[in-house]
């Protein structure tokens, strides 16, 4: 009995309807080429799975086999037409879903403009049975499906489509449209890893996206369908460039005047040229209406703004602020002074930060225009910098616990570095501020530091300046206006117990760039960081005794300090050349790999195995968008678990000779790239490998390895 | 400002003025099947001069002062016939034209294409189909279709009694060919009409025309 159930489910895409429209025209004396006989689209409804499970979903797709010439339309169908529809008549309980599309094509009609299909397509829904649904008896499954088919002419046409499948408990087995559907679910457009925006003159739109780090030459065409109609024409060629920063796409304006004026959907084609062809991803993309101004969304002084907010804010930082209250503490010991010293103090402390503030924004601009994608804190992406970071903040921090005296007055509260008399300690403290500081964003910094990168370099010059103003203004303000000054409390004991408190922020931080190193350098640049800092600690306390010993002692004790502090010193850059940082963790569900080497390609080769091969880098923003999108996901992991694909990554974080060689050898200088490698067992030639587009889509890599594999 | 700069400002305005002059020239000949920049709602309706069924020209300017609707149209078009089969359309000429309204009928379809039609055969649809517009204009080069950037059949227009274009797109909200839908939708060319009458700026002036392409050569 459920065998013939069974067997009744699997045929599928029964076509019971035939067309009802097109009927011949009315007026009888005009020659009306009555459209002609049979249906320009034949339909039939396919389904993924092969039964029902109670509860469960599953998509179903509306195939449309369309004559040559003719073709149905997308969603927004462009200048003229209609998209297809279908209403189901589903027993009671069933859900289903809006229709899905595939990515359309463009297709010029003379001066118009028609968004659609040609040839095949198969318009997906995703139904979902009701939990109570009876085992035993078959359901059918009916919807009537009507479209537009135009070629010179256009013809409504209509047909009622039906599925009968079995009612059975389990996981549904693949249905006979389960190949048909999954390939189109390929084909339909997935979010957008990138963010957009959409800017409107009288004349033109501008919808920019921001995927960076794109290979200009290996685009082959970027196209953008809009959901709705008004805000582009559909017939206007859209101009495209590419550059670091993302795609750029224009066309002249639609018709509706405030088309531009709110968020515009829409799906973003791009075809990759490879070996192989063109291969062709889309992704949604929202483009985010700018807004009326149609300039930079943030003007100059807003961002300048901004960035002072941001730098006083950083005055509170926990890297920062032990630092500053060092100084802050020594104007209480300056009181007394002239008025004029500290004055000066203050602006040579201001200056130390605007140098290094100069010193910081410059290294990253020119390293942006030398083609490097990094930000703000860029210089943490050096496991050495942090190391050296981690030392001095360290070193800072006993100095205020007390443990480490520089300079000589005992009742001089912790006086580090920072706190060195005269004018170069005022400099160093600015200095050692700002250092401290770039880790830590402050709130309003992130939008002024994004906005001072796309800047032309003294407009982002002025920004970090403003930046460092605002990080230098309480201490300067401090020494500039006395009245201030005397709301300081009097010198005591006090002064001693605050500086040993604040030495606990300065351990945090210390504690924080050590996971970042362990980030970047595993174990073995930890252990190694840690016995430098203890070689520090030391150290300092050596410097200690030694100052109280008898001459000879001291000596000694100053000696094996020194060689302590240096062979901390000496330590930081093993300490960074440990193992280098992966790009990316596995991450859960995504696929296992393991580190490539060109050896153990060789060896996977030589045993017939399938590998897929991850060119990747940390420092590559393509790269982890790609493994975020499609690499991580389980499908893909499934994927490779099905076909025995050997997951190779081959990390381009700090370069290596031999991953560049074989980027070389395929005709690369950089990451991203993605290759299967495929096998044919008993071949006694390897097949050549595939090279991947370098934006990835989880369809992309499966369409790929269920290609390539067999 | 430096007067360099003004200079040069000045320079891309006369530029950008020749572009659209040399634009809207183009768009005029016939022989060009260029897209200039087609008619703007909001702004004055660009004439045109185009022969009716009875082969006399008709220019848009010889209605100033009177209240003019376009429509183009294919009578093989399931959308068109959607309108007329249903009589909706020949309803709305009656009483647009009933209330003093100049209703001019366009065939932008070439020669040889679908909606295509001699002048005989043009006033027999006329009756055949008891439509009541003011003229069926023949704009078989499709020149009045392209200045009005008309895309679709049915396509509608309202010019008002200033020659303003006050109007430009569908002639209702269903986008699709079955006459079932024609009883419950918002038709923004009654509206448009409307409006006008009472002195009112229209109050959704351009909408997406829905029907097939207009077919021109």
């Amino acid at each position: 009995m459920a065998l013939r159930f069974l067997a009744a489910g699997l045929v599928v895409g029964m076509l019971t309807g035939s067309v009802l429209a097109a009927e011949p025209a009315r007026a009888p004396t005009v020659k009306t080429p009555a459209p002609p006989g049979p249906p320009k689209v034949t339909v039939t409804l396919l389904s993924e799975a092969a039964s029902i499970e109670p509860g469960a979903s599953f998509w179903v797709g509306l195939r449309q086999r369309i004559a040559p010439g003719w073709h149905t339309y997308w969603t927004n169908p462009g200048d003229s037409g209609e998209p297809p529809t279908i209403d189901w008549t589903l027993p009671a309980g069933w859900q289903a879903g809006p229709l899905v599309f595939p990515q359309p094509e463009r297709m010029p009609v003379g001066p118009l403009m028609s968004y659609g299909y040609t040839d095949e397509v198969v318009l997906l829904t995703r139904l979902t049975a009701p939990a109570g649904v009876p085992t035993g008896s078959p359901v059918t499954l009916r919807g009537h499906a009507a479209w537009l088919v135009c070629e010179k002419i256009c013809i409504p046409e209509e047909a009622e489509v039906a599925l009968t499948l079995p009612v059975m408990l389990g996981r549904a087995a693949p249905g006979a449209g389960a190949s048909a559907i999954e390939r189109t679910r390929r084909a339909v457009p997935g979010p957008s890893p990138w963010p957009a925006t959409l800017r409107a003159t009288p004349e033109t739109v501008t919808v920019s996206v921001a995927a960076p780090g794109l290979e200009p030459d290996r685009i082959g065409k970027v196209l953008f369908f809009p959901d709705r109609w008004g805000v582009i024409d559909h017939a206007a060629v859209q101009e495209v460039s590419i550059d670091r920063e993302g795609i750029t796409l224009r066309a002249a304006r639609g018709l509706l005047p405030e088309g531009a004026g709110s968020d515009l959907d829409g799906v973003l084609v791009i075809r990759e040229k490879l070996d192989q062809g063109l291969v062709s991803q889309a992704f949604t993309i929202k483009a985010v209406a700018a807004g009326p101004g149609s300039g930079p969304s943030l003007s100059l002084l807003a961002a300048m703004g901004l960035a002072l907010a941001g730098g006083l804010i950083l005055n509170l930082m926990p890297c920062v602020l032990p630092v500053l209250s060092i100084k802050a503490l020594a104007l209480v010991g300056y009181a007394e002074a002239s008025p004029g010293l500290v004055r000066r103090h203050g602006l040579v402390y201001t200056v130390g930060v605007l140098s290094c503030f100069t010193a910081l924004a410059g290294a990253l601009l020119a390293l942006r225009a030398s083609g490097a994608q990094i930000g703000w804190g860029f210089q943490l992406q050096s496991a050495l910098v942090v190391t050296a970071l981690a030392y001095v903040l360290f070193t800072l921090a006993l100095s205020l616990s007390g443990l480490l005296v520089i300079g000589g007055h005992l009742t001089g509260l912790g006086q580090g570095l920072a706190a060195r008399p005269g004018y170069a300690g005022s400099f160093f403290t600015g200095a050692l501020a700002t250092v401290a500081a770039t880790p830590c964003t402050a709130p309003f910094m992130g939008a002024a530091v994004g906005y001072a990168l796309t800047q032309p370099p003294v407009a982002a010059l002025a920004v970090f300046e403003a930046l460092g103003l605002g990080l230098a203004l309480p201490f300067l303000a401090l020494s500039l206006v006395p009245a201030w000054r005397r709301l300081l409390p009097r010198p005591g004991p006090w002064m001693a117990r605050l500086s040993q408190a604040l030495a606990f922020p300065l351990y945090a931080s210390v504690a924080w760039l050590v996971w970042v190193v362990s980030r970047q350098a595993g174990p073995d640049g930890v252990a190694l960081v840690l016995v430098g800092l203890l070689l520090i600690a030391f150290g300092a306390w050596l410097h200690h005794v030694a100052r109280r010993a008898a001459p000879r002692w001291r000596r000694v004790a100053t000696g094996l300090a020194l060689a302590s502090a240096a062979a901390a010193i000496a330590l930081a850059p093993l300490a960074a050349a440990g193992p280098p940082s992966t790009a990316t963790t596995g991450g859960p569900g995504g696929a296992a790999w393991e580190p490539f080497s060109p050896g153990r390609l060789a060896e996977l080769r030589a045993q017939g195995r399938p590998v897929f091969v991850n060119f990747t880098a940390a420092w590559c923003i393509t790269c982890l968008v790609n493994e975020r999108v499609a690499l991580r996901s389980p499908a893909v992991a499934e994927t490779f678990a099905r076909k025995g694909v050997v997951y190779l990554k081959a990390d381009w974080t700090s370069r290596s000779a031999e991953i560049a060689s074989v980027l070389d050898s395929f005709g690369r200088s950089g990451v991203p790239l993605y290759v299967v490698y495929p096998s044919r067992p008993g071949h006694p030639v390897a097949p050549e490998p595939r090279v991947l587009p370098q934006i990835l889509s989880e369809g992309t890599i499966i369409d790929a390895i269920e290609k390539e594999i067999l | 400002m430096t007067p360099e700069e003004l200079t040069r400002r000045r320079f891309l305005t006369r530029a950008a003025a020749g572009a659209l002059v040399a634009g809207t020239v183009s768009a005029l000949l016939p022989a060009r099947p260029a897209w200039a920049a087609p008619a703007k709602v909001g702004e004055a309706a660009p004439g045109f001069t185009v022969n009716a069924t009875n082969g006399s020209p008709v220019s848009l300017a010889s209605y100033k002062g009177k209240v003019v609707v376009l429509e183009w149209t294919n009578h093989e078009c399931p959308y068109v016939r959607k309108h007329y089969e249903s009589g909706n359309m020949q309803g709305l000429q009656r009483e647009a034209t009933g209330q003093g309204v100049v209703w001019l009928t366009l065939i932008s379809s070439s020669e040889g294409t679908q909606g295509y039609v001699t002048p005989p055969q043009a006033d027999e649809l006329t009756t055949s189909r008891n439509a009541a517009p003011t003229a069926v204009l023949l704009d078989t080069k499709g020149v009045a279709g392209k200045l009005y950037g008309a895309t679709n059949t049915p396509h509608m227009y309202v010019v008002d009694k200033a020659g303003m274009l006050v109007y430009a797109g569908a002639i209702d909200d269903r986008p699709t060919s079955r006459r079932a839908d024609v009883p419950g939708a918002n038709n923004y060319v009654r509206a448009a009409l409307d409006a006008v009458a009472a002195g009112q700026p229209v109050k959704t002036p351009i909408t997406r025309a829905y029907g097939c392409t207009v077919k021109y050569s």
